[in-house]
């Protein structure tokens, strides 16, 4: 085992996902949709799974959504995270169709339950990569 | 009209090494050694064997037991890369194998240092299908089976009002089956109090609700039935056979149900292929990667309705000597964790009448099952030959 400090695993964008990250280094999510019949799809692929077209376009999507369901990890399998340890990671329905797995910040392990309402949020995690987080609340500001 | 490959194959030899928690042997020896056990089981050489299916990502490839164990003329090397889905499913391409004639004998291993080698989380990059979720999930800090699970877990305690209790009763009588069976990491009882008191994994996963991080190998030899009745031991045949993926395959995330995963697709065609149902099994043997998933896949095997798998554990059903007895070995969490091939091999054990104390009464049918990958599953349904 080295001494050097753990580091945190960071996405590898791929040809795919790469307008995914960019634009969430932007402070924006943005989703792939089917070209052809307008489908969203997650995580990124290149062929529409309901139309087989292969021509993709990029949308902004809301930030809101609800619980779907949720783990609190206690045990660090990766030791660059047993600082934040316990810490809650929501899965969420968002209302834009898709599911997005992210930390859940600020909401009490008691108040967990499924269809809470929660909102996406972003916080860059290095100079590049900008990783998504919830908080409690609607997408109403 | 049967199905084509339903009596054709049968398991002629099993092995096992020792399991423990901690090897100076690589993974490769332990597959090996297991091999060889299996190969000797069957009353064969190994030489005989002309096809080797070994445990992918695990090290090994084919070659390795062409030039380990002089294998004059191997017609089939194959991956079935499923995770915990693998052994099972590599069942149903062994017995095509042989029922088809490609091979004569297949073989079937596993070595894993997961005790001493590489620990789970860093294993699971490895793993093609992992790609996506490393990309999406690893970074918010999700990258460890249980992390990956347990929100499964939790949707299911919050739907059906699935408890701890009913974890609980997995965990503890799958380590009493353990206590009976001579080659186990975990040899002392467990009670549902020290189950509770447990340190918290990832919620709703205590401890003791994981399978073991040990160190051991497996393997079993697959012959077409007609040759196995000239060799050692007693016949038991693969009655039926299945594999299946779930939709969104590489990320549970992203699944319409995430309760739903390839155990659903693979047990009717199991079943139809061997022309029984779940209440003809005189035993189960279900891979336990974590409590809850033997109580969701009983719940796909069709044992039980969907939501009623924890009440159905309880009150001794699958105890030795229950209705249904579960995990006679110990399983992934109290025997060792080789990717569920002791549960092929347990219950090859117990059709043969091989099983020890946790002997089966009579046990003629039963059913194990893999489960891994982020929801790929396999069902295999086996029975002594008359």
């Amino acid at each position: 085992m080295s001494d050097a400090a753990p580091q945190r695993p960071l996405p590898t964008p791929t040809r795919e996902s790469r307008p995914y990250w960019e634009a969430m280094h932007e402070g924006r999510f943005s989703l792939q949709h089917c070209a052809a019949c307008g489908k969203v799809r997650h995580y990124p692929k290149p062929v529409c799974p309901h139309c087989f077209s292969m021509e993709s376009e990029w949308r902004e999507a809301p930030l809101g959504g609800q619980v779907h369901s949720w783990t609190v990890c206690h045990h660090p399998f990766n030791f660059f995270f047993k600082q934040a340890a316990p810490y809650v990671v929501a899965l969420v329905d968002m209302d834009a169709g898709v599911r997005v797995n992210a930390p859940l910040r600020g909401v009490s392990e008691n108040d967990l339950r499924i269809g809470l309402e929660v909102r996406l949020a972003f916080e860059p995690a290095t100079k590049e990569v900008t990783l998504p987080y919830f908080v409690a609340g609607s997408t109403a500001d | 009209m049967a199905h084509a490959l339903r009596d054709k194959a049968a398991i002629s030899g099993v092995g096992e090494t020792a399991y423990t928690r901690g090897t100076q042997k690589s993974g490769l020896a332990l597959q090996l050694e297991a091999s060889l056990a299996a190969i000797a089981d069957a009353g064969l050489n190994p030489r005989d064997i002309d096809g080797v299916i070994p445990y992918f990502p695990g090290g090994a490839v084919a070659e390795d037991f062409v030039a380990n164990l002089g294998l004059p003329d191997l017609a089939l090397s194959a991956f079935v890369p499923m995770g915990g889905a693998t052994c099972v499913a590599a069942l149903q391409a062994a017995a095509m194998a042989v029922a088809t004639g490609v091979c004569k004998h297949v073989l079937i291993s596993v070595g894993r240092t997961g005790y001493s080698g590489a620990r789970a989380s860093e294993r699971l990059l490895q793993f093609p299908v992992f790609a996506q979720a490393g990309e999406f999930e690893a970074p918010i800090g999700i990258f460890a089976p249980a992390q990956l699970y347990a929100p499964g877990a939790r949707r299911h305690m919050e739907l059906y009002g699935t408890t701890i209790r009913h974890f609980a009763e997995v965990a503890v009588v799958t380590r009493r089956h353990a206590l009976l069976n001579g080659n186990v990491v975990m040899n002392k009882p467990l009670t549902v109090e020290e189950h509770h008191a447990s340190r918290m994994i990832a919620d709703p996963f205590r401890l003791f609700d994981c399978s073991l991080e040990s160190d051991g190998g497996a393997a079993l030899v697959v012959s077409a039935a007609d040759r196995a009745r000239d060799l050692r031991k007693a016949v038991v045949t693969v009655m039926g056979v299945a594999e299946g993926h779930p939709d969104s395959p590489a990320s549970i995330a992203q699944r319409p149900d995430i309760l739903e995963f390839g155990l659903a697709k693979a047990a009717p065609r199991a079943y139809a292929m061997a022309g029984v149902g779940p209440k003809d099994m005189d035993l189960a043997e279900i891979y336990d990667c974590f409590t809850f998933t033997v109580i969701n896949q009983l719940e796909l095997l069709g044992f039980c309705k969907k939501g009623e798998g924890g009440p159905f554990v309880m009150d001794g059903r699958i105890a030795l000597g229950g209705e249904l007895p579960l995990n006679t070995h110990g399983g992934l969490l109290s025997q060792g964790h080789v990717v569920g091939l002791n549960h092929v091999i347990e219950l090859t054990r117990q059709l043969r009448r091989e099983a020890g104390k946790a002997q089966v009464t009579d046990a003629e049918l039963g059913l194990v099952t893999g489960y891994g990958d982020m929801g790929d599953g396999s069902v295999a349904i086996l029975r002594r030959a008359a």
